[in-house]
């Protein structure tokens, strides 16, 4: 890409809204819905009947919500929102070691049979989409922060030139 | 840019209505033509046929020498200005005047130079972030020129583009058309009822009537040589005024007044001796003098001009406007006497002009 090309491409951030990292905040989004229907549709009893399951239902609607506000200002290129999306994403990581992990190991009693809670197939499939989930914010993020960093810095130049 | 020649066009409806009849106009390359007339003339259609979005019933549409009367209005590489704008209202002015570039996969920073350019032309370029409903009527007819100018089309076409602004801002508008023409250097074609819309913009007019071209020339020479009485009195403001007279030898008789010709007018009316025709008088040819005496209904005072209505002879007589040079203050009922400082022959039953006159 030639210098000229470049400067166009850094111009065009003026008038056209960072999509690139609300689409994969979008994804984000998709991945984490992924990962709580392959959740909560297990057949184990009353297994995840206890106070976590409530906590995990609670964050993933604030989550959904946060993520979807923060796709607006990345959108915009507001540098905040990097940080707030790194941190969900971050979040999505840590959240592998929070049910999956309990329920991957552990067994329960259904109609007197002993069952286990999470098989190795159920369970790859929620690390791949918790992890793709936190892998599209951080991405976005990252997108983010590198587009508003090189949108200052042509905004900059602009007012120099214009001065 | 392009040329643009409509050979023997014709449009008739399904229902066998005839639009437009045996429409011939050659576009020179460059050249604003407009086209203008009443409500219904078929001026319009004429439009929406070059522009692809009207089956031509008859004839021949060629762009540059090559026939596109089938070419479907997407290849034809013209772009339309609408009265409406016809602009999405969810999208921001760049984007609006990018679209039509990122429907065609066009790499985005030539769309991105294309419309800076567009928008440092039509003065635009502080509102590109804006979306529609922010802009005012102007600005958004600005947008809707923007749009098609980023497509560098061979031809513009413009329906009506001004007929929703109020009239402060249609005059600015209109010259703003005019400068972009002038940059440009594009062919365009140009629908419009209003007058003067047509004498300001156009290179040359096509005065229309009923589907049919009733005369083809510049400005001036719709004004000052009208073809017909059609013409005569669909230009000029306020309209030009119509009596019946005979001619006798050197004068022409009418209802309640009678005015002597010019030699070179008595050669024009030659072959009208003793015969009825038809006299138009514009209102700005009519002077104090005393050939015709009028008893005044109105004084209109317009600063440099009053525009005087009346009657000629009595309050019965025909009716006559006059829009005379500085402040004039008749009453109602006030006898006046005017002159006829230049006038247009018509012949009676054909409504045509009569040649060389005036």
């Amino acid at each position: 890409m030639t210098t000229e090309e470049r400067t166009i491409q850094r111009d065009r951030m003026r008038f056209i809204k960072n999509s690139m990292s609300a689409n994969l905040a979008y994804l984000g989004i998709l991945f984490n819905v992924f990962y709580f229907v392959s959740l909560y549709k297990s057949d184990v009893d009353t297994y995840y009947y206890n106070y976590l399951i409530g906590i995990s239902i609670v964050y993933n609607l604030v989550f959904m919500l946060a993520v979807f506000l923060a796709s607006e200002g990345v959108k915009n290129y507001k540098r905040n929102y990097s940080y707030v999306l790194a941190v969900i994403g971050l979040a999505q990581i840590v959240r592998i070691f929070i049910i999956p992990t309990q329920a991957h190991g552990a067994t329960t009693i259904v109609n007197g049979a002993s069952v286990v809670v999470m098989q190795d197939a159920q369970f790859t499939r929620i690390l791949i989409y918790l992890a793709v989930s936190a892998g599209c914010l951080i991405g976005s993020a990252v997108v983010n922060f590198i587009r508003c960093g090189e949108l200052e810095a042509h905004l900059k130049s602009l007012g120099t030139q214009g001065a | 840019m392009a040329t643009l020649n409509l050979q023997h066009i014709d449009k008739i409806y399904d229902n066998n209505v005839q639009a437009v009849f045996d429409f011939n106009l050659d576009v020179k390359d460059g050249e604003l033509i407009v086209l203008v007339g009443p409500s219904g003339c078929g001026k319009s259609t004429t439009l929406r046929m070059v522009a692809g979005l009207e089956d031509i019933s008859a004839g021949k549409l060629l762009l540059d020498g090559k026939d596109i009367t089938a070419t479907p209005a997407k290849d034809r590489d013209m772009a339309m200005v609408f009265q409406s704008y016809a602009l999405y209202g969810h999208m921001t002015i760049y984007e609006n005047m990018a679209f039509s570039l990122t429907l065609r996969k066009e790499n985005p920073n030539v769309i991105h130079k294309k419309v800076l350019a567009a928008a440092e032309i039509l003065g635009l370029t502080s509102q590109l972030n804006k979306k529609p409903a922010q802009l005012s009527g102007g600005q958004r007819q600005r947008v809707a020129m923007g749009r098609s100018i980023v497509r560098n089309p061979k031809v513009f076409l413009f329906d009506e583009p001004l007929s929703n602004l109020d009239a402060k801002l249609r005059g600015a508008t209109r010259r703003e058309i005019l400068l972009l023409h002038k940059r440009l250097q594009a062919t365009m074609l140009y629908v419009t009822h209003d007058q003067t819309e047509a004498l300001t913009l156009a290179d040359r007019i096509v005065c229309m009537s009923m589907g049919h071209v009733q005369q083809v020339g510049t400005p001036l020479e719709l004004y000052d040589s009208p073809a017909n009485v059609f013409v005569a009195s669909f230009i000029g403001l306020p309209p030009m005024n119509f009596y019946d007279v005979r001619v006798d030898g050197g004068k022409l008789v009418g209802e309640g007044f009678q005015v002597s010709l010019t030699e070179e007018e008595k050669h024009t009316l030659r072959a009208y001796n003793n015969k009825e025709i038809t006299l138009g008088v514009r209102p700005e040819n009519i002077v104090e003098g005393t050939d015709v005496p009028v008893t005044v209904s109105s004084n209109e005072n317009l600063g440099m001009n009053t525009l005087v209505h009346g009657h000629i002879g009595g309050a019965k007589g025909v009716r006559i406007s006059a829009k005379l040079k500085g402040w004039r203050d008749y009453k109602v009922g006030d006898a006046a006497s005017f002159t006829f400082d230049r006038k247009h022959f018509f012949d009676k039953e054909t409504t045509n002009a009569i040649k060389g006159g005036g």
